[in-house]
C-alpha cells in the first residue's frame, strides 16, 4: 500500500515537472496584458466595449502568428468601476503572472496606481482616463493616453471653433468631478490664445436633475458655442432642449465620453447638430480605406461603441511597443517599451485613427470633429483631423 | 447695474420647479416612516425602478406612454407591496437600525436589478410632455419642470384629500399616533403596512418617471434620494406638511445658490441647512417632537 502510494506521488511529480517544462517556455515567450476593466457597475458600457476591443485585437494577432515569436495573453479581472477594486484586481494579476502592459479602468485608479508601476518598472499602462493631469511623462513615466487628454480634446473644439467663427463666445459648462473640472482651467487660457471669449463657466453639481437655473444664465450670456464636458448622456438633452425652446442660437459640443453614437441619438430630436471631438473613426465609417475597421465589421457585424475602439487601439499600442522592444534586442522593461512607445512616429493604426500618429509624451493629440446627423442615426465629419502640436 | 429681476424669477421658479419633485418624493418617504417607522433609504431607488420600469413598458414592449406610465405605477406598488411583506415586515419588532440597514441591501439590490435588465448605460425616457415653452409673465419655465410641478401639485392634493377621508387613510394615520389603540380598534395594522409601501412605490414611480423625463434615466439616479432625505428630516420625518414646506423650501435654496454662488454651493447651501435645522429642531421643523420620560 505504503508503495503505490509513494509510485503515484512520484508519478505526479514525475508529470509535474515535464508538463511544467513547455509551461515555462510558453510563459518566456509571452505578452501578458493585465486589465482592471469596469464590467459591471457604472461604467459596464465602457468597459464590455473595452474588453471586447482588447480581446479582439489580442485574438488577431495571436491567429497572424503573434509578435516575434511571442502570443499575446490577456488577463482581465472585473473592477465594478471601484478603484479599491481595480486596485486588488491589479495585485492578483501582477502577482500571477509576468505582466507587461496593464488597462486600468479610472483616472483615480491611475493615479492610485502609479508608484507601483514605478517600483515594478516591468510594465506600462494606459486606461479609460483621458485626464490631463496623466499627460506628465515626468509623473507619469510608465503611463500613456490611447488618444488626446481632456484639455487637449478642448484645444481641438477651440481650434475648430476659432476657425469656424473668429473671436466667438464660449461657454464651457461641466460637472462638478473630478472628472468635469480636468480640462476648465488650462482651456481658459488655450481660448484667450486663439482669440475667443469664454463667455461663461456653469459648473452643475452631481447628479444634479433640473437645469433651469443654469440655462437662465446661459440664456444671458448667449454664446456662440456651449462646450459640455464631465457627463455621459444627463443633462445634456435637457440643457439643448430648453436652450431651444428659447431660441438660443448656440451649437453644443461634447467631449469623448458623450460622443458614442449609440449615447448621441439617445438625445432623440435634440440630437441634431450636436457636435463633438472623437479621435478615432467610428466603427462605421468607410469614407477612408481603414483595413482594421474592416477586420473588426468582419468579425463583429453589430455596431460597436467607440470604448471598443479605445480598448482594441490600445492593445494594437502595447503590442507595437512590445514588437519594437523586442525587435531591437532589448529587455522587456517599462522603460523599455515606453520608449519604444515614443519612438512612434507616422504610425498607420489601420485607420482606427484618420491620420498616422506620433506619440512624443503621453498622448496622442488628434481629434476630428463630428457632428449628429440624426435621420442617417449617425455622426458625420464636420471637420478634418486636427492634429495639435 | 440694475438688479435683473427676471432672473431672480427665473430662478425662483426654477427652484419651485424642483422643490415640487422633492416634496412628492419625500410624500412617499413621509408615507412610509408615519406608518410603519421606518427609514427606507430605498427611495431613490424605488423611484429609479419606476422610471425603468415605465422604459421598458415604453421601448421594449412598444406601449404608448400613456399607458406605460399607468402600467409602471401599478407594477412599482405591486413591487412596493411584496418588498413590504418579504423584506420589511419579518423585521417588525427588530431594532430600527438593523430595519434602517435592510433597505440599505434593498437600495443595493434594485441598482443591481436595473443593471442587470437596463444595463448602465444611461437612458433618456421617451418625450411625452407638451415641449411649447411656458412663459409665466416674462419668466421663462421649462415646460417639462412646469407640467412636473402640476403633476407633483395634484398629486399632492388627492394625497393629502385621502389621507383624510378615505377610510385606509384614516387607518393609516391611527397606526401613525398609536399602533396598539389601532389594533384594538379592529384596524388591520399589517395591512395598513402594506397599504403604506404599495402607496409609496407608486408615487415614487410617478415622481421617478418626472425625474427621468427632466434628466434622463440611469443606475446611479437614486442619489436624488439624498436630497428627498434632508427634505424629510428638515421636514420632519413624520409630517407631510413639513415634507411639502421643507421640499419646495430647499428647492429654492438650492436654485438660488446655483444662481448667483455657483453650481457648487447647491449642495453646500442645502446640507447647511440640514446642520442648522438638526441643531435648532432636531425633530425637524414640522416633526413630533417626542418626550421621553425616563
Amino acid at each position: 500500500m505504503r508503495r503505490t502510494v509513494l509510485k503515484s506521488l512520484l508519478a505526479t511529480a514525475v508529470l509535474a515537472a515535464t508538463a511544467g517544462l513547455p509551461a515555462v517556455q510558453a510563459a518566456d515567450k509571452e505578452i501578458v496584458i493585465g486589465g482592471s476593466i469596469p464590467m459591471s457597475g457604472v461604467f459596464a458600457f465602457a468597459g464590455i466595449g473595452i474588453h471586447a476591443g482588447i480581446q479582439d485585437y489580442v485574438k488577431m494577432v495571436n491567429d497572424a502568428g503573434g509578435i516575434e515569436g511571442h502570443k499575446l495573453r490577456y488577463v482581465p479581472e472585473d473592477s465594478a468601476y471601484k478603484v479599491d477594486q481595480s486596485v486588488a484586481a491589479f495585485k492578483k494579476i501582477t502577482s500571477q503572472n509576468k505582466v507587461n502592459f496593464y488597462y486600468g479602468d479610472s483616472t483615480a485608479f491611475s493615479k492610485t496606481i502609479n508608484p507601483e508601476l514605478d517600483r515594478a518598472g516591468t510594465m506600462i499602462m494606459s486606461g479609460a482616463s483621458f485626464a490631463t493631469e496623466l499627460n506628465d511623462p515626468k509623473k507619469y513615466p510608465y503611463q500613456f493616453i490611447a488618444g488626446p487628454d481632456y484639455t487637449q480634446q478642448f484645444g481641438i473644439l477651440l481650434r475648430y471653433i476659432a476657425k469656424e467663427k473668429p473671436g466667438a463666445k464660449v461657454a464651457f459648462v461641466y460637472s462638478d468631478t473630478e472628472f468635469g473640472r480636468d480640462p476648465i482651467e488650462s482651456s481658459r487660457g488655450v481660448a484667450k490664445e486663439m482669440g475667443l471669449n469664454v463667455a461663461i463657466e456653469i459648473m452643475t453639481p452631481p447628479g444634479a436633475v433640473d437645469v433651469s437655473t443654469e440655462i437662465a444664465k446661459l440664456r444671458r450670456a448667449r454664446p456662440d458655442f456651449t462646450i459640455f464636458h464631465g457627463y455621459i448622456l444627463g443633462p445634456i438633452p435637457e440643457f439643448i432642449g430648453q436652450a431651444r425652446q428659447l431660441g438660443l442660437d448656440t451649437k453644443f459640443m461634447g467631449t469623448f465620453w458623450t460622443m458614442d453614437n449609440s449615447t448621441v441619438m439617445q438625445m432623440g430630436d435634440v440630437a441634431e447638430g450636436f457636435m463633438g471631438v472623437m479621435p478615432y473613426n467610428y466603427y462605421y465609417d468607410t469614407a477612408t480605406p481603414a483595413p482594421m475597421l474592416d477586420k473588426i465589421r468582419a468579425m463583429r457585424p453589430e455596431y460597436q461603441n467607440v470604448p471598443y475602439i479605445q480598448g482594441f487601439l490600445s492593445a494594437m499600442l502595447y503590442a507595437e511597443s512590445a514588437r519594437r522592444t523586442i525587435a531591437a534586442g532589448k529587455e522587456m522593461t517599462a522603460a523599455n517599451f515606453k520608449a519604444a512607445l515614443n519612438s512612434i512616429e507616422n504610425f498607420d493604426t489601420g485607420g482606427l485613427i484618420g491620420v498616422p500618429i506620433t506619440i512624443h509624451g503621453n498622448t496622442i493629440p488628434v481629434g476630428r470633429i463630428y457632428r449628429a446627423d440624426t435621420k442617417a442615426k449617425r455622426m458625420v465629419p464636420a471637420s478634418d483631423w486636427i492634429v495639435l502640436e | 447695474m440694475d438688479f435683473d429681476w427676471l432672473f431672480l424669477a427665473e430662478i425662483v421658479l426654477a427652484g419651485l420647479g424642483a422643490g415640487g419633485l422633492y416634496a412628492l418624493t419625500g410624500l412617499a418617504f413621509v408615507m412610509i416612516y408615519k406608518a410603519t417607522r421606518v427609514v427606507n433609504l430605498a427611495i431613490g431607488e424605488m423611484l429609479m425602478i419606476g422610471a425603468y420600469l415605465c422604459f421598458g413598458l415604453a421601448t421594449a414592449m412598444n406601449m404608448p406612454m400613456w399607458l406605460a406610465i399607468l402600467v409602471a405605477v401599478i407594477g412599482s406598488g405591486v413591487a412596493g407591496a411584496t418588498l413590504e411583506r418579504v423584506a420589511i415586515r419579518p423585521m417588525l419588532g427588530e431594532s430600527p437600525i438593523s430595519v434602517f440597514m435592510v433597505t440599505v441591501g434593498l437600495a443595493s439590490i434594485l441598482v443591481g436589478v436595473v443593471e442587470l435588465i437596463w444595463t448602465s448605460e444611461p437612458r433618456r425616457l421617451p418625450e411625452f410632455m407638451p415641449s411649447a415653452p411656458v412663459m409665466i409673465g416674462e419668466a421663462f419655465v421649462p415646460p417639462k419642470v412646469f407640467y412636473g410641478f402640476l403633476v407633483a401639485a395634484v398629486l399632492i392634493g388627492v394625497a393629502l384629500a385621502v389621507f383624510r377621508f378615505w377610510r385606509g387613510g384614516v387607518a393609516l394615520r391611527a397606526t401613525a399616533s398609536d399602533q396598539q389603540a389601532a389594533y384594538s380598534m379592529g384596524i388591520n395594522v399589517p395591512k395598513v403596512f402594506s397599504l403604506s409601501w404599495t402607496v409609496a412605490a407608486m408615487i415614487a414611480a410617478i415622481a421617478g418617471v418626472i425625474v427621468g423625463a427632466v434628466g434622463g434615466i440611469s443606475s446611479t439616479m437614486g442619489v436624488f434620494g439624498l436630497s428627498v432625505l434632508v427634505v424629510v428630516i428638515v421636514g420632519g420625518l413624520d409630517s407631510v406638511l413639513g415634507a411639502l414646506v421643507a421640499g419646495l423650501f430647499i428647492g429654492v435654496v438650492e436654485s438660488l445658490a446655483g444662481g448667483f454662488l455657483g453650481g457648487e454651493f447647491k449642495l453646500l447651501a442645502t446640507f447647511m441647512i440640514l446642520i442648522v435645522v438638526l441643531l435648532v429642531r432636531p425633530y425637524g421643523l414640522f416633526g413630533t417632537h417626542e418626550i421621553e420620560r425616563l
